[in-house]
C-alpha cells in the first residue's frame, strides 16, 4: 500500500500589495505517490517550490494560501486524520537545526514529542534511552542544548523526531547549515534509518554528491511542477535531455557532471566517485595526462603586486587561561587574488578573520593593512574604502525594515551625498541581480537572498580587502556558480578576497590559492592545482575521480577537458581490450 | 559521583526546609553550632579543604562585623564591660551578637551549598507538577539565555566591522547598542516562528500532555527520607519540651547538662550533618574505589 498519495495538488501564496502582477501558483499539478519505505531526494533550485510543497504535506506546518487537490497518507484524507496522527505520524526536520531546538537539556529535548503525546514516564524513559543509544548521543545526554555544535543539534532534531515513532519522515534542507563532515555523518544516519528500520523518507537538499546516489527516487521539481520522477541513474541521465542547460545540472555529483560533460549517453551514468572512476577508466584513454594550464597574470607577476594584507607572528587566544586559538601565524595577501583557507570545524578560521577585520585584537604579532599598522587605524576609517567584511551570518548585517534603508545606511560610513547613494545601490543591486528585493523586508528573503544582500551591503563600503566567512553556506548550484562568477569579476577589479569555507568545490573553481588551517596556523598555503592534487581526502570529487588517470585536474570543466583531450576508447577497441584481459586471466588459471 | 545531590529532589528539598528554619528560628547555640558545623562540613566535602579556607575568611569577616554592630546598638544586659559615648557596651549584646551572626553565616553558607545541589532543574522538576507550563517555559527561557549573549556579541561585531557605530565615543556606543537590540528583538521574533512550528509540527498542544524528567523515587531515598523524619521529628519533639530554649537577656542563661538534654543537642548535630557525612563518605569511598583502579 501506498504511504502517502498527492493527487494534483495546486498551490497558489496569497497575493502581497507589493506584487504587481499575479501570483504564479508555487505548486502547480503535483501527483505523486509514495511507497513504504522508499528514500526519496526532491531537487531544485530555490525557489522551485520544494519547500512549500513538504509544508503542505505536514497539514500543522500548511502555509495559507489556495489550494486544490487531495493528499492521502496511509489511505486516509490529510483533513480527516487526527490531530494525533497528523502530528505524531509524520515527522518534519526543519532547515535551522538552531531554530527548533526548543528546551534547554539534551534530554528533555528528546522527550517533548513524547511529553505531548502524552505518554507515561516509564514508557518516555525507555524510549528516550533506545534513541539516545541509536543516534549515539549517550555521551552528550545530560549536555545543554546550547552547548552542541550544529551537527550535533541537528542530529538531536532527528532524534527527538524519531522518538515519536513516526511512519514518515520530511527533511527540509537539514545539512544546509552544517560543514560536509557533519553533513555527511547526518546522511549516513538518514540512510541507516532507511535500511534498517524501513522508516520512508522524503527529503529535499541542494548538495547532491552524497545523497542522490542513495535515493530510491529523485523528483526534479522546475518552477512548482515536477520534472522528472526516476531512480537516480535515470533521473540524472535524463535531466539533460530535458534541458541541456538546465541550472540544476551544476548541482549534480560530479561523476554526473563529467558524464554530461562529456556527452556520452551510451555509457551507463554514473552516480558516485566509484562509478566515475570506472566511467573515465573503460571510455578514455589517458595519453595525456596533465593539463597544460595558462599562466594567469596573478600568478607570473604576483610579487610585483602591491600588498593587501600582511600578517606575522599573529598569537590570538579568547582569554588569558584558555589555550591559543591562532599560534604565530602568518599570511600574505596581495591585491587581486582570492585566498581560501579551508579546515575542520573550531580549527580557528573564523577567528582568524576576526583578527584581520579587527574584531579580535590579537595578543602578539604584526599585522599590516594596505601598509599600514592596524592599531594605526582610528573609528571607522578602515572600514570606509578599504576593508569589509562579510559575517557567517548574514542576518546579523540587517537592522533596518528594508534592504534599501539598510543599504543607505552606508552613506554615514562613506560620506556619500543622497544621490550618489542611490546611484551605488542601484549599482550594486545591478550587480548582483537583487533590485526586486530593495523593498522587502530582509529577513522576508531566502538564506541565498539573504547571504547576497549582506555581500551587497559589504560591497558598499568600496572594499579593496573583502573578508568572506563561509559564503556559501546553504545557497544553491546555480547561486554558487553566480557567486563564483562574480568574486573572479571583483578580483579583475583588483580586490584581494581573503575566504574561510568548507566547500572544497567551490575553493577549487575560484581561489588562486588555498590553504589548510589546522593546528592553530595555516599549513601548505598553495595554487589549487598543487594543494588539492596532493591532497588524498580533503579534495574535490572530480579530483577523486581521476586521480588514477590524469594528474592535475580539479574541477570536473578540467577532468572533461582532459577527456575531451585524449579522445574516446573505440568501442572495438574497448572489447578488444576486455578480451585481451579475459585470456590473461585465463593464462594464469 | 553519588553524593547528597543524587538523592531525589524532593528528598533534598525538604531536608533543606527543615535545615534552615532549625538554624533561623531558634537561636540556642548548640543548634547554631551544629548547623554552622554541618554547613562547613557539606562545603568542605564539596569544594575541598583548600576552598574551604579561602571561603573561611570572608566569613570571618561578615561574622566579625555583624557581632560588633550588635553591642554598638543594643544595650541590654546585665554585665557593663566599658562605656563608649556615654552608651553602656554589655557582654550579654556581644554574645548574642555573635550568635546571631553565626546563625546568618550558617544560613548563608547553606544556601551556598544549596546552589549547587538543588540544581534549576531539580526545582523545575519539584514545582513543573504545580505548575505543567511553567517548566517547559523556563527550560525555553533558559536555553534564549545563553542564545542571546551569542547573537548580541555577532550583530555587534557584524555591525562595528562596516563601521557602523564603529568609534569610542559615548553617543556611537548608546546609539549601537540601541541598535544591536533592536536587531535582536526582529531576529528573536524571526527565528521563533521557526521554533514554534518545531513545537506544533511535535504535537505540542495535543491534549495530555505528561512532564517526563530524569529523577526517580529509589531505595536509599526512602531510606533518608526516613532516618531525616524521625531525627526532624525528635528535634520538634525537643522544641516542644522546650530543651532548646534558651534567652541572653538580662544574663545569658546557662546550657543544659542533663541528659536529656545532651541526647537533643546529640539529635541536631546528626540532623545537620547527614549531608556532609553522606558527601565525605562518598569522596572516601571513591578514593578507596579508585586507588583499586
Amino acid at each position: 500500500m501506498e504511504l502517502l498519495k498527492v493527487e494534483d495538488l495546486t498551490f497558489t501564496y496569497p497575493r502581497q500589495k507589493k506584487d504587481i502582477d499575479e501570483a504564479a501558483p508555487a505548486l502547480e499539478h503535483v501527483s505523486f505517490e509514495i511507497q513504504e519505505g522508499e528514500f526519496i531526494v526532491v531537487c531544485g533550485e530555490s525557489g522551485c517550490g520544494k519547500t512549500t510543497l513538504l509544508k503542505l504535506l505536514k497539514r500543522e506546518l500548511a502555509p495559507f494560501g489556495e489550494k486544490s487537490g487531495k493528499i492521502w497518507f496511509r489511505g486516509v484524507e490529510q483533513n480527516s486524520l487526527t490531530d494525533r496522527e497528523a502530528a505524531c505520524e509524520i515527522g518534519y526536520v526543519l532547515q535551522n537545526p538552531e531554530n527548533q531546538t526548543v528546551t534547554d537539556k539534551v534530554w528533555h529535548e528528546l522527550a517533548f514529542g513524547l511529553e505531548n503525546m502524552g505518554v507515561p514516564t516509564p514508557v518516555i524513559r525507555r524510549r528516550v534511552a533506545e534513541m539516545a543509544c541509536f543516534f549515539g548521543i549517550d555521551d552528550w545526554f545530560r549536555k545543554k542544548t546550547t552547548e552542541l555544535s550544529g551537527g550535533q543539534k541537528q542530529l538531536l532534531n532527528l532524534a527527538s523526531i524519531m522518538a515519536m515513532q513516526p511512519k514518515l519522515l520530511i527533511l527540509d534542507e537539514p545539512t544546509s547549515q552544517l560543514d560536509p563532515i557533519a553533513a555527511s555523518d547526518f546522511i549516513n544516519t538518514l540512510v541507516k534509518i532507511n535500511k534498517d528500520l524501513g522508516l520512508t523518507i522524503l527529503m529535499t537538499e541542494h548538495r547532491l554528491e552524497e545523497v542522490f546516489p542513495v535515493a530510491d527516487r529523485v523528483f526534479v521539481m522546475d518552477k512548482g511542477k515536477i520534472l522528472l520522477m526516476e531512480p537516480p541513474r535515470e533521473a540524472g541521465r535524463d535531466l539533460k535531455q530535458i534541458n541541456a542547460n538546465h541550472k540544476m545540472l551544476l548541482g549534480l555529483p560530479s561523476a554526473l557532471r563529467i558524464y554530461h560533460g562529456l556527452d556520452a549517453p551510451e555509457a551507463e551514468c554514473p552516480l558516485t566517485v566509484r562509478d566515475g572512476r570506472n566511467f573515465l577508466e573503460e571510455n578514455y584513454e589517458n595519453r595525456i595526462c596533465r593539463l597544460e594550464r595558462k599562466k594567469t597574470e596573478s600568478e607570473g607577476t604576483k610579487k610585483d603586486r602591491p600588498i593587501a594584507m600582511r600578517m606575522k607572528d599573529i598569537c590570538f587566544r579568547y582569554e588569558k587561561d584558555l589555550p591559543d586559538v591562532l599560534e604565530s601565524v602568518a599570511l600574505t595577501v596581495y591585491e587581486g587574488e582570492i585566498i581560501s583557507l579551508l579546515g575542520g570545524n573550531g580549527a580557528g578560521k573564523t577567528t582568524l578573520l576576526n583578527v584581520v577585520s579587527g574584531a579580535n585584537k590579537p595578543y602578539r604579532g604584526k599585522l599590516e593593512i594596505f601598509g599600514k599598522r592596524i592599531q594605526k587605524y582610528s573609528g571607522k576609517e578602515l572600514y570606509a574604502g578599504k576593508l569589509a567584511s562579510l559575517p557567517q551570518n548574514p542576518q546579523t548585517v540587517f537592522i533596518k525594515m528594508t534592504v534599501r534603508e539598510d543599504y543607505q545606511e552606508i552613506q554615514k560610513v562613506m560620506g556619500y551625498s543622497q544621490e550618489e547613494m542611490e546611484q551605488k545601490i542601484s549599482e550594486i543591486a545591478d550587480l548582483l541581480g537583487i533590485s526586486h528585493l530593495l523593498s522587502r523586508h530582509p529577513y522576508d528573503l531566502s538564506g541565498g537572498e539573504q547571504q547576497k544582500a549582506a555581500l551587497g551591503k559589504v560591497l558598499l563600503l568600496q572594499p579593496r580587502l573583502l573578508l568572506l566567512d563561509e559564503p556559501t553556506k546553504g545557497i544553491d548550484a546555480w547561486s554558487k556558480h553566480q557567486l563564483q562568477l562574480l568574486l573572479k569579476d571583483l578580483k579583475r577589479q583588483g580586490i584581494a578576497i581573503l575566504m574561510v569555507t568548507h566547500d572544497v568545490e567551490f575553493a577549487a573553481g575560484v581561489s588562486d590559492r588555498c590553504g589548510l588551517f589546522f593546528d592553530h596556523e595555516i599549513t601548505s598555503l598553495d595554487t589549487p592545482e598543487e594543494f588539492f592534487c596532493n591532497n588524498n581526502y580533503y579534495t574535490t570529487a572530480a579530483n577523486r575521480i581521476s586521480r588514477q588517470r590524469y594528474e592535475n585536474a580539479v574541477t570536473c570543466e578540467e577532468v572533461i577537458e582532459l577527456c575531451r583531450q585524449n579522445r574516446k576508447i573505440k568501442s572495438g577497441d574497448r572489447s578488444q581490450q576486455r578480451n585481451g584481459q579475459g585470456e590473461a586471466h585465463e593464462e594464469t588459471e | 559521583m553519588n553524593g547528597f545531590g543524587s538523592y531525589h529532589p524532593a528528598v533534598l528539598f525538604s531536608y533543606y526546609v527543615l535545615a534552615v528554619s532549625f538554624s533561623m528560628f531558634s537561636m540556642h547555640p548548640v543548634i547554631i553550632l551544629a548547623s554552622v558545623a554541618g554547613g562547613f562540613l557539606l562545603f568542605g566535602a564539596q569544594n575541598g579543604i583548600r576552598k574551604l579556607f579561602k571561603e573561611l575568611g570572608f566569613f570571618l569577616v561578615l561574622f566579625l562585623l555583624m557581632s560588633l554592630v550588635n553591642p554598638l546598638f543594643i544595650h541590654n544586659g546585665e554585665t557593663v564591660l566599658f562605656f563608649m559615648n556615654d552608651n553602656p557596651i554589655t557582654l550579654e549584646a556581644i554574645i548574642y551578637g555573635s550568635m546571631a551572626s553565626l546563625m546568618i553565616v550558617g544560613v548563608l553558607l547553606w544556601c551556598r551549598c544549596y546552589g549547587a545541589i538543588l540544581t534549576t532543574e531539580k526545582f523545575l522538576y519539584l514545582f513543573g507538577k504545580l505548575i505543567p507550563k511553567l517548566g517547559l517555559i523556563l527550560s525555553m527561557v533558559f536555553r534564549f539565555i545563553p542564545l542571546f549573549k551569542v547573537q548580541i556579541r555577532k550583530i555587534n561585531q557584524s555591525q562595528k566591522t562596516m563601521g557602523l557605530y564603529a568609534t569610542d565615543s559615548v553617543a556611537d556606543k548608546i546609539g549601537g547598542g540601541v541598535r544591536v537590540f533592536d536587531s535582536l528583538v526582529s531576529w528573536s521574533m524571526e527565528n521563533s516562528i521557526d521554533t514554534a512550528d518545531a513545537m506544533k509540527a511535535r504535537g505540542y498542544g495535543l491534549p495530555g500532555r505528561t512532564n517526563f524528567t530524569l529523577f526517580r523515587f529509589r531505595k536509599r531515598d526512602g531510606i533518608l527520607m526516613a532516618v531525616m523524619g524521625a531525627l526532624a521529628a525528635a528535634v520538634f519533639t525537643g522544641f516542644a519540651w522546650g530543651s532548646y530554649g534558651f534567652y541572653y537577656y538580662p544574663y545569658v542563661a546557662e546550657i543544659s547538662r542533663d541528659i536529656q538534654s545532651a541526647a537533643a543537642y546529640l539529635i541536631v548535630l546528626a540532623f545537620m550533618c547527614i549531608p556532609g557525612i553522606l558527601e565525605l563518605k562518598e569522596k572516601v569511598s571513591w578514593n578507596y574505589l579508585k586507588s583499586k583502579i
